[in-house]
């Protein structure tokens, strides 16, 4: 069997604007958090994975290892990928490989700097024949929301229910943020807010349907298990985790109602972690848009086909801090979700992670999922782009 | 897929709308795959091009743009979707043209999806001055309205000529009018220029001749607007439409812009004819267009009077020696140096010689070209059934036709410039294309184009019987564009927007 890694200490900055702040200071605060929890010393890592999409776009920087070199003064193995998900992959094969036992694991993004050009900036993250047909970082999502209501026939009633539970899905991350410190909008909005800002635009989905730029970083130490237990009386495992790849070009795909990469990864990480999905009670979704946490619930099975808005809009008539689905209680981003924690693309898969470690520790405060029983298993989905890529972590602890 | 540096200087891919088909399964992909995915191996060599350009699909999916990226912010808001084809086997991305919405309009776009398209060839962004301006065919607009999806079927030739002549001909003009002073002028969309008008109008030409687009050896683009200095409109009309035998990514055709202010497609309709009769030319057809988005300066600056008669739009005609429709009977071209229209090199705007541009420049060589040619050909006012001038405002052609002792039946069928305004390149072209429309088999046509700076070329045509059966395979008439129910009419600050482009 392979090892677990363990992740032994997590850490992060606010979530924002950070106008003054350089990406190095960033990171560094991230680090200097995750590392002061674990009492650990730069001179202890064997390797460093970095995450950012847009460095070297943002703010000019090209390889970013040697940034993070001169930033650590630390000579060892340094690689860099574009979002967490991917950077802990790598961390945690390098790991179980038996390579390294200690690793740090960090993602950063300044996307702030940039707020001009980003969003063409973001299209590098689509295929160019949309951008070319003058596609934007938004419209995707839309259009797989009416490609959800043509195939699943919504009208009506359901179809007004449908357009509420997404306005709810906002208003549920907002209130979460309420409790997260680190979140980049610490304050509460209403359907009515959702609902107003979509008629401003003309359109099925409006500013609050969509996670904003954020400047931020996030980072976490992974060991592995025996090193683990030096540092830390309560390591966090990562019992699953899986990736997958799908196509470019969204329409190029044979559905445009789901995520292909999340169903494969979330089936590999399960197996792998040897649970059953519904062994999970708190879950960070990757709600880039309002649509993308109602479609990554059906992806992952947490939800039948075409029927998660139902859940979700019955859920929020009286919210409780988790939807109710078939009977059980799954807390969904609470961080906020990229909607009010925010999306630092390089950085967001460590604030995900970050707050599965927390649920898992009992440390999340007043955001702790209170449950019927103690939280044994969380899960983190990651995407890259829109759907190209997916990331699925289950973590747990304490499985002796 | 496609890369941004690669595709900005081979744009065909998206221009045409190419990819490949899977012979062994049937699997197609919108890109030039070596090989199917489903098949492997066994399917290399076995993958065979196609393209959509001259398909109907089908939007699918729609949603409604109004904060574009800054590449698209000239477009302001707009309708982006994801298009089918060959009954959803492929799909792309596409953003529908030719669609002004509102500030405050409320899109439904479920009265959009499910609709029949056409792809249409258009700009695809905005970029700098100093750029390469990216083309791309991802626009489309819907078959149901102002353009019409016509099939493009080759046919084979049955009747060889001794004379050459026209075997087809294409006409376009965009769906925008400003009406201003009783005349209606056609407005490009922001997204159209004279290359994309050069492009629309050849490919409607091949569609009417049925002529195989790879025996065309020939193209000439007569234009005066030309967005580029140095870069000519005809090698991007060959290459979308696909001129001359294709051999990898080269077209087998000469291509050429020529240039003479407004007659400078129709001085090469005797170079075209010329170039099909030489028997070692080996070059069965050329075409030549006449397309320009007329310039002129805003109305309070030098050259501004220009701003009340300007049009948009291309006219392709193809000439060639079999299924004639309209032979050459001869012609008569004469030049001055006259300086009444002039465009100074990196000047944006032409400017206009004010009363001078009558007398001693129109009026002066359009007389002379259509007498000495009747003079030549030993016709009399009677022997001509219609008679087509150049049209740069409503009032000349009339007193010239007048003048030259035609009758109204005679000269109105032609008249498009309070239809279109002037299309430069394109207006006595166009006036030819609406007598051609409704021309009979043996009647004579004289048509006689001015170009400032000046000059004109007489033609005496005579129409053939095989004009009646082409004219099945041409849905987009002068008339259709002239009296279309889906016209939609602009202010003269959208005018001025539209035209300036993205």
């Amino acid at each position: 069997m392979l090892s677990r890694p363990a992740i032994i200490a997590v850490g992060r900055t606010k979530f924002g604007e950070h106008y003054e702040k350089e990406p190095e200071k960033l990171i560094e605060e991230a680090w200097l958090k995750s590392s002061e929890e674990a009492r650990i010393e730069r001179k202890d890592l064997e390797a460093c994975y970095l995450s950012d999409y847009f460095l070297p776009i943002t703010n000019k920087l090209g390889l970013e290892e040697g940034f993070l070199s001169e930033l650590t003064e630390l000579h060892v193995p340094m690689e860099v990928t574009r979002s967490f998900g991917s950077a802990l992959l790598n961390g945690c094969n390098a790991i179980q490989a038996g390579r390294y036992s200690v690793v740090l694991v960090g993602g950063l993004e300044k996307m702030t700097d940039r707020w001009d050009k980003i969003r063409d900036d973001l299209m590098l993250l689509e295929d160019p024949w949309s951008y070319y047909a003058g596609c934007t970082p938004e419209a995707n999502h839309e259009l797989m929301l009416r490609a959800y209501i043509k195939k699943y026939g919504i009208t009506g009633k359901d179809l007004e229910k449908l357009n509420l539970a997404l306005a709810h899905i906002s208003v549920k991350n907002h209130l979460h943020a309420t409790k997260n410190e680190y979140a980049q909008y610490q304050r509460k909005i209403t359907v009515e807010h959702v609902l107003k800002a979509r008629k401003n635009a003309r359109k099925p989905l409006g500013l609050y349907d969509f996670a904003p730029i954020s400047d931020g970083a996030t980072a976490l130490i992974l060991t592995n298990e025996e090193v683990a237990r030096k540092f830390t009386d309560e390591p966090v495992y990562i019992l699953g985790s899986s990736s997958a790849t799908d196509y470019l070009t969204f329409s190029a795909r044979e559905s445009m109602t789901s995520f292909l990469v999340t169903e494969i990864a979330i089936k590999n990480a399960l197996k792998m972690a040897g649970i059953s999905l519904l062994d999970i009670q708190v879950a960070e979704l990757y709600d880039q848009s309002t649509v993308m946490e109602m479609i990554s619930l059906e992806d992952l099975g947490f939800c039948k086909r075409g029927k998660a808005w139902m859940s979700i809009y019955e859920s929020c008539q009286d919210y409780k801090g988790y939807y109710r689905i078939n009977g059980r209680k799954l807390s969904v981003n609470m961080n906020g979700g990229l909607k009010a924690d925010g999306n630092p693309l390089g950085a967001t898969g460590g604030a995900q992670i970050f707050e599965i470690f927390k649920q898992l520790r009992c440390e999340a405060g007043e955001r702790q999922v209170e449950n019927d029983e103690k939280v044994k298993y969380g899960c983190v989905l990651e995407l890259e782009g829109f759907g190209t890529k997916g990331y699925v972590y289950i973590l747990g602890r304490d499985l002796e | 897929m496609s890369s941004e540096p690669i595709e900005r200087r081979v744009s065909y891919l998206g221009d045409r709308l190419r990819g490949r088909r899977c012979q062994i399964c049937g699997k197609e992909y919108f890109e030039m795959k070596d090989y199917c995915g489903d098949c492997g191996r066994k399917s290399f060599g076995k993958m065979v091009d196609m393209d959509l350009f001259y398909e109907k699909g089908k939007l699918e999916l729609c949603t409604f743009i109004n904060e574009p990226t800054n590449k698209f912010t000239k477009l302001g808001s707009y309708i982006y979707g994801i298009l089918s084809f060959h009954d959803g086997n492929i799909r792309i991305p596409g953003r529908l043209t030719d669609h002004i919405i509102k500030g405050n309009e409320e899109v439904d776009l479920s009265a959009f999806e499910g609709r029949n398209i056409v792809p249409r060839f258009r700009r695809r962004y905005s970029v700098g001055r100093r750029d390469v301006i990216p083309t791309i065919s991802l626009t489309f607009t819907f078959a149901d309205e102002y353009y019409l999806h016509q099939e493009y079927s080759t046919v084979k030739p049955n009747k060889e000529y001794d004379t050459p002549g026209i075997v087809g001909y294409g006409v376009y003009t965009s769906k925008f009018r400003i009406q201003e002073r009783n005349i209606e002028r056609s407005v490009p969309f922001i997204d159209e220029d004279a290359v994309t008008a050069a492009v629309e109008a050849g490919k409607l030409a091949l569609i009417h001749s049925g002529v195989d687009s790879s025996l065309v050896g020939k193209i000439y683009v007569g234009s005066e607007s030309n967005p580029y200095a140095v870069k000519p409109i005809a090698s991007k009309v060959a290459q979308v439409l696909k001129l001359g035998e294709e051999d990898e990514d080269v077209q087998g055709v000469d291509a050429v812009d020529t240039g003479f202010a407004c007659k400078a497609a129709t001085s090469m309709f005797k170079d075209a004819a010329s170039l099909v009769n030489y028997p070692k030319s080996n070059i069965q057809y050329a075409m030549v267009i006449g397309a320009d988005n007329s310039q002129a300066a805003p109305r309070d600056s030098p050259g501004g009077e220009l701003d009340l008669f300007v049009g948009y739009g291309g006219c392709a005609y193809i000439f060639g020696k079999h299924d004639v429709i309209a032979e050459i009977e001869g012609w008569y071209s004469c030049t001055s140096d006259t300086p009444d229209f002039w465009r100074r090199d990196g000047e944006p705007f032409p400017m206009h010689g004010g009363r001078f541009t009558g007398d001693p420049a129109y009026f002066k060589h359009v007389r002379k070209a259509a007498k000495k040619l009747m003079k030549r050909l030993n016709l009399q006012v009677v022997d001509v059934d219609y008679f087509v001038p150049h049209q740069p405002n409503v009032s000349f052609p009339v007193r010239i036709a007048k003048e030259l002792g035609f009758k109204e039946e005679q000269y109105l069928p032609s008249l498009q410039i309070a239809n279109f305004g002037n299309t430069y390149s394109g207006s006595s072209p166009m006036g030819l294309a609406a007598v051609l429309d409704i021309a009979k088999p043996d009647e004579r046509i004289l048509i006689v184009s001015y170009g400032s700076g000046a000059g004109s070329d007489a033609y005496s045509l005579i129409a053939t019987n095989q004009m009646l059966d082409k004219r099945k395979h041409q849905k987009m008439t002068v008339k259709y564009q002239a009296e279309n129910p889906f016209l939609e009419y602009v202010d003269y600050t959208t005018y001025r927007r539209l035209k300036l482009g993205m």
